[in-house]
């Protein structure tokens, strides 16, 4: 204790300084303000987190909301795309030369032979303008491929006893692949353009062989 | 007591000694423990330390040990999904940007056989009806046991997949699904098919499909993303690698006179009962080729209907000797080095002694006396090899090589065969006779087309092209128009002099193909009509090779045309075979073009004397 002594002489203003600190910290006003205000600040944090939660869970749902929509949105332009490919595809078969010849050859065109230009110009009219004519047209589907020779030899023999009177047929081979009535048709038109044929030929001999 | 409480305060250096003395110290701290903030924090970090250790051994476990297990669980029960992005493949594009080949969306349709087999007859009857499949097939996939995939139909447009599946489960029958199958369309069937080529079930197969298929394919992309009852989980892990599509393909082919050019050539090879047959048109100026055609064909949406051979290009792949109409090439050069005009008189024997053979014309005659015009107006081939003895030794090899022959014309054609030239040393006195009219040397069809336009385009080769711009092929090779290459070949004057003798040939009078003529237009051309090499013996094997090639207006040429029919059964010759289709053709696409008549007059160019 002895020791003690005069350090704790050397304290005494230290204490006192510190007891007088003391004294003011403690100010108990101030505290029973504060725990009044602790309501409203607990009512504004527990607003805050209930605020956010819900903020986040319509956050949530309306990204679930978009979602969906993105789906629904995606299988429907997915939808789109397919039919838009498939009129596209329509289109191409539409346009196919083959299909635009072969319904122009059904409603009677023909290529023309040896058209004219007019030239706009000097007035005069260019090469030598030939009617079009329905000799020697194009063949626009491939044959019909050839059978075997054993499903055909029966019928043939009780053919070649007629055949006779359809000898000048030499270009009626093409027409077979169309149908069996339009077939007949055909034939009919061809045999006739046969007989045309021949008058015809005084003037285009470069058009028939 | 104001005492011990600033002692045990500053105690932060003198603890030990402020702890250890007097039991009423150790007591007061352990009873101040009891209730006191540190134990609590102390047991609470206890606890929450004790917590986070098993998450976190739990993680280890998760995330270290079993780490693959889950993740294959995970997979397993569809949380995540891996879509591929299939690139689209590039169209293949006529001149006029109308597609020959295109890429469509498609869809594979697959079954679970496991769901399907209690109705598979009646699904099979649905599904054979409205997607155009075979009955028992369709059958036989839907019942089939131990499995729970089956194909139904391959490459169906989207829209039809995707209705008949709804319609199906609208039906009541379940176990179907649509996969992701891309479609390749090809509008216009056999339409240039042996050009474009077609796609195999997993890749190209042939044409410039196969040739051009780096640039066609495009690369697929993917895209991993989780799942959630069907539809995507929104801020959820996703991974995108977008497909890179492929790039479009500019032909040079104009579809329609592609398809007539086709047509013609059908007609003509069936007519005369031939083999096969091709026909090339050329762009004099640009050298593009406007349509190729090939006879037999096939129908590129339906490859597997057609034997193989009928679906490669005979007109690139196949070599052949050219016969008469080479005598262009001989004579133009002839006339170029300054040896002949197409006024020299010629006096052509019955038959000509070459080496240990002896030549014949193709109709046998005394000694005519016969212009050079008349040499090409009557296809002498006596006439022809008497006249090319005037060529410097090497000379004729020189100008057919610079006339492309013997080497690729390289336009992008797989397996473009590069003719024959018989080499330098193996180039003699004798075959160099039959060479200048067209045997011993064989060509593919491209090569001679670019040689007569030569003489079209005054003298200048202007290199062939398939492809419009550019574009590389699988090797490496970069193709198209703009490579074209323009070399002169001969002079001007010899190019005008040989188009005069070439009016002639189709002169009904004077010449052997008055059936090639355009009316009203002004046509130059030449007739072939070669023996033909059979592929066996390496021989003449008494077949023929008829050919007609020519250009029009005469005096302002836009096109080449070169038709070539193979082993014609009729007995017919170049110029009444090809002759006909020549003309065809050529007034099709001079009257498609709008090439007005010039109003010339063809050439009076004496053929006798």
């Amino acid at each position: 204790m002895s020791s003690t002594a005069p350090a704790l002489r050397a304290r005494v203003p230290r204490l006192a300084g510190a007891a007088l600190e003391r004294a003011r910290l403690t100010v108990v006003p101030k505290r029973r303000r504060r725990r009044r205000s602790s309501v409203p600040f607990l009512v504004v944090v527990s607003m805050l987190a209930v605020g956010g939660i819900v903020g986040l869970l319509l956050f949530n749902t309306s990204m679930q909301q978009a979602s969906f929509a993105a789906t629904d949105l995606q299988s429907q332009a997915d939808t789109l795309s397919a039919r838009e490919q498939s009129l596209q595809m329509q289109l191409d078969r539409l346009r196919d030369p083959q299909v635009i010849a072969l319904k122009a050859q059904r409603m009677g065109m023909v290529l023309p032979s040896s058209p004219a230009v007019l030239d706009l110009r000097t007035g005069k009219i260019l090469g030598d303008p030939a009617p079009a004519t329905r000799l020697d047209p194009l063949r626009l589907n491939a044959p019909p491929p050839t059978k075997p020779a054993e499903l055909d030899p029966p019928a043939h023999v009780t053919v070649v006893h007629e055949s006779a009177s359809t000898h000048p047929g030499q270009n009626s081979s093409g027409n077979t692949t169309h149908g069996s009535q339009q077939k007949s048709h055909a034939r009919g038109r061809q045999d006739h353009t046969g007989h045309t044929n021949h008058t015809r030929n005084i003037h285009h001999t470069d058009i028939a062989h | 007591m104001p005492q011990t409480s600033p002692r045990g305060r500053p105690g932060r250096t003198t603890s030990g000694r402020n702890r250890r003395p007097g039991r009423a110290a150790r007591s007061r701290k352990r009873r101040s423990l009891r209730g006191s903030a540190q134990l609590r924090l102390r047991t609470g970090f206890v606890l929450i330390a004790l917590v986070l250790s098993f998450f976190g051994a739990r993680l280890v476990q998760l995330q270290g040990v079993e780490q693959q297990k889950y993740a294959t669980l995970a997979a397993s029960t569809g949380g995540t999904v891996t879509v591929q992005l299939p690139a689209t493949r590039g169209k293949i594009l006529d001149r006029n940007g109308r597609p020959l080949a295109d890429s469509v969306d498609g869809r594979m349709v697959v079954a679970d056989p496991l769901v399907t087999r209690p109705h598979a007859a009646r699904l099979a009857r649905f599904l054979s009806t409205r997607l155009h499949i075979d009955y028992f097939q369709t059958l036989h996939a839907l019942s089939r046991k131990g499995t729970r995939f089956a194909y139904i139909a391959m490459r169906v447009p989207a829209s039809l997949a995707v209705r008949v599946v709804n319609e199906a489960a609208a039906r009541g029958f379940k176990g179907l699904d649509t996969r992701n199958d891309p479609l390749r369309s090809y509008p216009d069937h056999d339409v240039a098919a042996n050009l474009v080529g077609f796609m195999g079930t997993d890749g190209p197969l042939a044409g410039l499909e196969l040739t051009f298929d780096k640039e066609l394919a495009g690369t697929n992309g993917s895209e991993t993303y989780e799942v959630g009852a069907g539809n995507r989980i929104p801020l959820g892990r996703s991974t995108v690698t977008p497909a890179r599509n492929g790039t479009d393909l500019h032909t040079t082919i104009d579809e329609d006179l592609q398809w007539y050019t086709q047509r013609v050539l059908r007609q003509t090879v069936l007519g005369a009962r031939g083999d096969s047959g091709f026909a090339i048109v050329m762009d004099r100026r640009s050298g593009e080729v406007l349509a190729l055609a090939d006879y037999p064909t096939y129908d590129a949406s339906d490859p597997q209907a057609s034997p193989p051979k009928d679906r490669n290009s005979l007109a690139m792949t196949s070599p052949y000797e050219p016969g008469s109409v080479e005598k262009v090439l001989t004579l133009s050069a002839l006339i170029d080095a300054g040896k002949v005009t197409d006024r020299t008189r010629l006096v052509v024997p019955g038959q000509l002694k070459s080496g240990d053979r002896i030549i014949h014309d193709w109709f046998p005659h005394g000694t005519l006396h016969m212009t050079l015009a008349g040499v090409i107006a009557q296809s002498s081939n006596i006439g022809t090899a008497k006249s090319s003895r005037l060529f410097a030794p090497g000379q004729l090899r020189s100008y057919l090589t610079r006339f492309g022959l013997g080497q690729r014309t390289d336009v992008g054609v797989n397996g473009e065969t590069a003719g024959l030239l018989p080499s330098k040393a193996a180039w003699n006195g004798m075959l160099q006779d039959r060479i200048a009219f067209g045997q011993s040397v064989s060509v593919n069809g491209l090569q001679e087309a670019a040689a007569i336009n030569t003489i079209a385009n005054g003298g200048v080769r202007v290199s062939p092209s398939l492809i419009q711009g550019r574009a590389t092929t699988n090797t490496g090779q970069v193709v198209g128009t703009d490579e074209t290459t323009r070399r002169r070949v001969v002079s001007a004057n010899a190019a005008h002099q040989m188009t005069q003798m070439m009016e002639r040939v189709v002169d009904p009078n004077v010449g052997v193909a008055p059936l090639a003529q355009v009316p009203g237009y002004v046509v130059a051309g030449k007739t072939g009509t070669a023996q033909r090499v059979g592929p066996r013996c390496g021989c003449y094997n008494g077949q023929f090779t008829v050919a007609f090639a020519g250009f029009a207006p005469a005096d302002k040429p836009r096109f080449t045309v070169y038709v070539v029919v193979q082993n014609p059964r009729n007995g017919g010759g170049g110029g009444s075979v090809a002759g006909p289709a020549f003309s065809k053709i050529m007034s099709f696409a001079l009257r498609r073009y709008g090439v007005p008549p010039t109003g010339g007059t063809p050439s009076h160019l004496p053929t006798t004397w």
